[in-house]
């Protein structure tokens, strides 16, 4: 009696065992079913996925700053997700874990060509393999806040830098409690794209393309100083990092800041008005050193990785399923315009929906040309930040003067560079 | 002498022949091994593993860019000897464990005085001051970065009413305010246990000999240093070498106030590891880096468990 009682646990047990492991067909890992903004339309295209095909996905959040980390410390307790949504300058660091799709090879080049915009299935190349696919792309720009320009009295958007200058200081003199500019000073990866557009709009560069460290010039001296000069004169403040600086414009307490297009979600979020704040949200572009420059933007796009499911992956495994799915215009057309960001296809652009849409137009008239992420695409990018977010923050707190901070930069880059295999 | 005791002093006790020697110590001994085996596993399971595994990656060139780690020996030890900011985390760990441990040690002293005198709504006080003991470290840290806030800060928010400012002053951009924001932090965690101890203390100190010595006229100074302290002596060795562990291990208060920040001015060894290990990428020298932390933990822990077996002795 008691064998039996005891056979019969066991096989209940590796029942319910069986049925966990095979609770999904694929794992879903993003950091848009973290956000609470996101997560309803994540499960959007999880429930179309499940309606349409049978089969099931297990979703797995994790924030935007710990999904690189978390990818990675997944690879190594050999648990990755099936899929997962990146950023697209994680894709050269995170190009070498193992089991990575070449879509080429499972969806057919041919297919991918004619389904996504070619720069943004340009940014999911790595030599000559489609490693990612864009769920959704844009750009990293510049956006202004109407409410309080008004209140500040400044009709037109600054279009060069001393115009801006000059703006940042009629808010601060006439909107008491403001940071003009919401710039990034806190948060490494956040100082990256601020002073890396700084840089681009100043003519400097910090890595040429073949690896080299090339930050060490006038041009990035004379763009640090500007910054420093910001500082010293109370038009940007001290421990503000994205997060931060979303909510003071979101709050009115700040009239510029650098975001993706994403920024009218977050936007709309943190002023708590909804779809009500949009007409405060304006679009600009970065202003430039000179009248007539091409305005700087910083190339940047959400990116759909998968890992094999069988060997070699085909059209079949679930995963591609997904990862097909999240191509047609059900998801695109949907998911990118709630989050405020253009689709990566070609159709789903050409769909009214987002073709009509104001804020993504004028997004996209004023960001016509994004440059690459030129730090954080290297193997070594996580040291090449904290490098360059330590210089830059020296020099912004006075602990270094922007040559200082500049010199010192270019020499520790260097050296992480050469460690890191990219000759000098 | 008992009757059953023989003259060569064993016992003259009936004893199975199936008997073994020494028997009752050997089962004390087996269920003494058998209660410890799960907190011994789980130990080894939870510490020692790890640890190993990180004492032999430390031996690893094991970054991003490696597919498979590379034995190198000893050379991520001389890189990171070599490395000035190791030297840096260094001295801002020496600051922050001796800065937290002797303002804990003082305001925890002086708190556990007060709270041993007789007056009304004593236990309320008692139970209120266990609270920043309580509260998660986290809490704790983003507590203390509104309080510290260049914007909404309570600090800034008194010093603008008394016109002691004119702007808000950005206390955690300056690697002095980072630093001390973070030391009051840890001070403010760690009074309620230190106080628990010296409370503890304090209320096995013979009262007549207090009220003797004030009957010869001595002051309350007086009565701190020749009575109270000598007498409070081992709770002080005790509460210091804590202290100073606790200090060495700690990381979420400070990763959570100021990220290390800014640039490197609150970055103690705990923060050095994990920038290296979850930003540059580079496991083996986090692995390195890590290993001279517990080096320095060391010291203090063997101190700690020395002076533990001495007293159960």
């Amino acid at each position: 009696m008691k064998l039996k009682k005891l056979v019969i646990a066991t096989l209940a047990a590796s029942l319910m065992a069986s049925g966990a492991a095979r609770a999904a067909d694929l794992s879903w890992m993003g950091y848009s079913y973290a956000e609470e903004s996101a997560k309803p339309s994540v499960e959007k295209i999880i429930k179309g996925f499940e309606a349409k095909t049978g089969k099931t996905v297990e979703p797995i959040a994790s924030s935007f700053g710990d999904m690189q980390k978390n990818l990675l410390l997944r690879a190594r307790s050999k648990t990755l997700p099936s899929i997962a949504q990146i950023s697209e300058r994680w894709l050269p660091s995170l190009s070498k874990l193992p089991g990575l799709v070449d879509y080429n090879t499972v969806l057919g080049k041919e297919y991918l060509e004619k389904t996504y915009a070619p720069e943004a299935l340009a940014m999911g190349q790595i030599d000559g393999k489609q490693l990612a696919i864009p769920l959704m792309s844009g750009s990293i720009g510049m956006v202004a806040n109407q409410a309080v320009l008004d209140k500040a009295g400044i009709k037109d958007l600054p279009k060069t830098i001393e115009e801006f200058k000059t703006d940042l200081e009629l808010i601060r003199d006439k909107v008491p409690n403001s940071v003009p500019y919401a710039m990034a000073t806190k948060n490494n990866s956040d100082i990256l794209v601020d002073f890396l557009t700084w840089e681009y709009v100043f003519g400097a560069h910090v890595i040429d393309p073949q690896g080299k460290v090339v930050v060490d010039s006038d041009a990035s001296k004379k763009a640090l100083a500007f910054l420093v000069d910001l500082m010293k004169n109370r038009l940007v403040a001290p421990e503000i990092g994205r997060p931060d600086a979303r909510r003071l414009v979101g709050q009115n307490a700040a009239a510029f800041y650098l975001d993706a297009p994403q920024s009218r979600a977050f936007l709309r979020s943190f002023s708590g008005q909804g779809k009500a704040f949009d007409v405060n949200v304006k679009p600009m572009q970065v202003p430039s050193l000179k009248a007539g420059d091409t305005p700087v933007s910083i190339q940047w796009a959400h990116l759909i990785i998968a890992f094999a499911q069988s060997n070699p992956p085909t059209k079949e495994d679930a995963n591609m399923m997904f990862a097909e799915y999240l191509g047609d215009d059900a998801v695109e057309t949907q998911f990118p315009v709630e989050q405020s960001a253009l689709p990566g296809t070609i159709s789903a652009r050409a769909n009214p929906v987002v073709a009509d849409d104001v804020y993504l137009t004028a997004w996209a008239k004023n960001n016509t040309h994004p440059l690459r992420n030129e730090v954080g695409i290297w193997s070594n990018g996580g040291e090449l930040t904290d490098i360059l977010a330590q210089e830059v923050q020296a020099a912004l707190l006075a602990q270094k003067s922007p040559e200082e901070a500049i010199a010192s930069m270019g020499e520790r880059m260097k050296a992480s560079m050469t460690k890191a295999g990219y000759a000098q | 002498m008992s009757d059953v005791t023989l003259a060569s002093g064993r016992l003259n006790y009936p004893v199975s022949p199936h008997a073994r020697r020494g028997g009752l110590h050997a089962v004390q001994r087996r269920v003494g091994i058998l209660m410890l085996a799960p907190a011994a596993i789980a130990f080894a399971i939870v510490i020692l593993y790890p640890f190993f595994q990180a004492l032999g990656l430390s031996l690893f060139e094991d970054t991003l860019q490696s597919i498979e780690p590379t034995f190198i020996g000893l050379a991520n030890f001389k890189a990171i000897l070599a490395d000035p900011e190791t030297w840096n985390s260094f001295g801002i760990t020496v600051i922050y464990v001796g800065g937290a441990t002797i303002g804990t040690l003082v305001l925890g002293l002086g708190w556990a005085l007060i709270l041993n005198q007789p007056f009304r709504g004593r236990k309320a006080l008692r139970a209120l001051t266990i609270m920043p003991w309580v509260v998660p470290s986290t809490v704790s840290a983003f507590i203390w970065a509104w309080i510290f806030n260049s914007r909404f800060g309570v600090i800034n928010g008194i010093y603008l009413e008394l016109g002691l400012i004119d702007v808000p002053k950005a206390w955690l951009s300056t690697p002095e305010g980072a630093l001390i924001a973070v030391i009051l932090t840890r001070i403010w965690r760690s009074i309620p246990l230190f106080m628990a101890f010296f409370l503890a203390g304090l209320q096995n100190v013979d009262q007549e000999q207090i009220d003797a010595a004030r009957v010869d006229g001595a002051g309350n100074w007086a009565i701190l240093r020749d009575h109270l302290l000598p007498h409070l002596r081992p709770v002080l060795i005790v509460v210091v070498v804590l202290g100073v562990i606790g200090g060495l291990q700690d990381f979420d208060t400070i990763y959570a106030l100021t990220g290390g920040g800014p640039v490197s001015a609150t970055s103690v060894l705990s923060i050095s590891v994990y920038r290296k290990a979850f930003e540059q990428w580079d496991i083996g020298m986090a692995s390195a880096m890590g290993v001279l932390w517990v080096a320095t933990l060391l010291p203090p822990a063997y101190f700690y468990l020395r002076l533990l077996i001495k007293k159960g002795n």
